[in-house]
């Protein structure tokens, strides 16, 4: 196993507690930090992941993804303060 | 060389994960929303670091760097917002207001 690999495991290993925030808090804005982090790590993931399997085009679906979270962010943030 | 891109990787995944387990661990959104920083601001650079020690093609290094400037660039006004709308939702109003001074204690008779 690479050291790649193994960052992209450990990365998804991270997961875990933000699904735990995601699914059990009382608040839902603390279920949008669980989703905003759950995207970060996600990116970082995919990034080890391509370095891991030597295909740098799959950055392109962590470049993708850093950037829909970044949209996917402001929309829950604007969404939930104006309308939920 | 691969020691140091194992180094490297590995201090991205710890502050990463050290991210993640304080949004698990912290009390409410605000002290929460600190802990993104972690990995958009330091994981990522030491990703930049190990894909430039360890990655011959330049092309992924730029694509690494587009991805960290998105990542650290992107917390900052996704914080903010974040903020912003859980204070909305629980005070009605932006932006804060200060508090009313105390009253003046009663002239003593």
């Amino acid at each position: 196993m690479s050291a790649w690999l193994a960052g992209a495991l450990a990365l998804c290993a991270g997961l875990a507690p933000c699904a735990a925030v995601a699914l059990r808090a009382q608040d839902v804005m603390e279920r949008v930090v669980a989703l905003e982090m759950a995207s970060v790590l996600v990116t970082l993931a995919l990034v080890m992941l391509a370095e891991a399997m030597q295909r740098t085009l799959f950055l392109d679906l962590a470049l993708t993804q850093a950037l829909l979270s970044f949209g996917g962010g402001l929309v829950f943030a604007r969404f939930l303060e104006r309308w939920v | 060389m691969h020691a140091a891109v194992a180094t490297l990787g590995a201090l991205a995944a710890f502050f990463a994960l050290a991210g993640a387990l304080g949004v698990w661990l912290m009390r409410d959104v605000y002290q929460k929303l600190h802990y993104l920083t972690l990995p958009c601001s330091i994981s990522v650079w030491f990703l930049c670091a190990a894909m430039f020690v360890g990655e011959k093609q330049k092309q992924a290094g730029v694509k690494v760097v587009l991805i960290s400037l998105v990542l650290f660039f992107m917390n900052a006004v996704v914080t903010q917002a974040t903020a912003r709308a859980a204070w909305v939702r629980k005070d009605g109003r932006w932006p804060p207001q200060k508090a009313p001074p105390p009253a003046p204690p009663e002239a003593a008779e």
